[in-house]
């Protein structure tokens, strides 16, 4: 009786140990993901899916007047069955549509990648009257299927017109 | 003092079990919902309980 106690224990420690290593499969790696890769600036960021669960649903990058954004958008589907999304991605000013830069959709298949690659052109979005040393900012707008990502994009002034030349003082 | 080899052996097997369920828990962990964390933490508390009654039965 004392074993069969003592071993009972020790069953619900492992009953315990397989429910922990169950939820981390479940919860923790299968599902959709998708990862953000922008290159500008000469740098790249890699926004993964669980940046936009942990803190606020934005995340910013900067882009110098007249350069491009290069975005990569990888969906990585752990399901056993196919995943279908209509991707689509515009640029947002002030609540108001910019342009729409893709409209897209995808099938991926069980335990595979899908990778989608467009640019952002700055010198498109700036509008003719803006000037040289100002800031613009624009929303990128990434919706795949019920998931939708917002990248705020900072069009920043060209370094020459940043820097003011002062004249110096005569003497 | 004499230390069989074995029990080094277990040692270094209980380490790497460790270290490669650590690595696959900081791994996985921030893609958990927030009731998977919940329920693997009151798992955790569950297993730690259980495995202390276990070893206080056998007399450790």
């Amino acid at each position: 009786m004392a074993t069969k106690r003592r071993n009972l224990y020790l069953y619900l420690t492992l009953i315990c140990f397989f429910g922990i290593i169950a939820i981390f499969i479940v919860d923790g790696y299968m599902g959709i993901y998708d990862t953000v890769y922008i290159t500008a600036e000469e740098r790249e960021q890699k926004i993964e899916s669980d940046i936009w669960q942990r803190n606020s649903p934005y995340w910013s990058i900067g882009v110098t007047q007249g350069e491009k954004a290069f975005i990569r958008y990888e969906v990585d589907n752990r399901q056993f069955s196919s995943y279908e999304a209509d991707i689509q991605v515009s640029v947002w000013r002030m609540q108001e549509k910019v342009s729409d830069v893709l409209a897209q959709q995808v099938t991926i298949e069980a335990f595979s990648k899908a990778e989608i690659e467009w640019t952002i052109d700055s010198a498109e979005l700036v509008p003719p009257d803006a000037q040289p040393e100002q800031r613009l900012d624009y929303t990128l707008t990434i919706k795949s299927g019920e998931m939708e990502r917002n990248i705020i994009l900072y069009i920043n002034p060209t370094p020459s017109s940043a820097i003011k030349l002062v004249p110096a003082p005569p003497r | 003092m004499n230390i069989r080899l074995e029990y080094v052996l277990f040692v270094f097997g209980i380490l790497f079990c460790l270290a490669g369920v650590g690595y696959l828990a900081a791994e996985y962990v921030k893609n958990l919902s927030e009731a998977g964390k919940l329920v693997s933490l009151l798992l955790t508390v569950a297993m730690f309980a259980f495995l202390s009654k276990y070893f206080e039965n056998i007399g450790w």
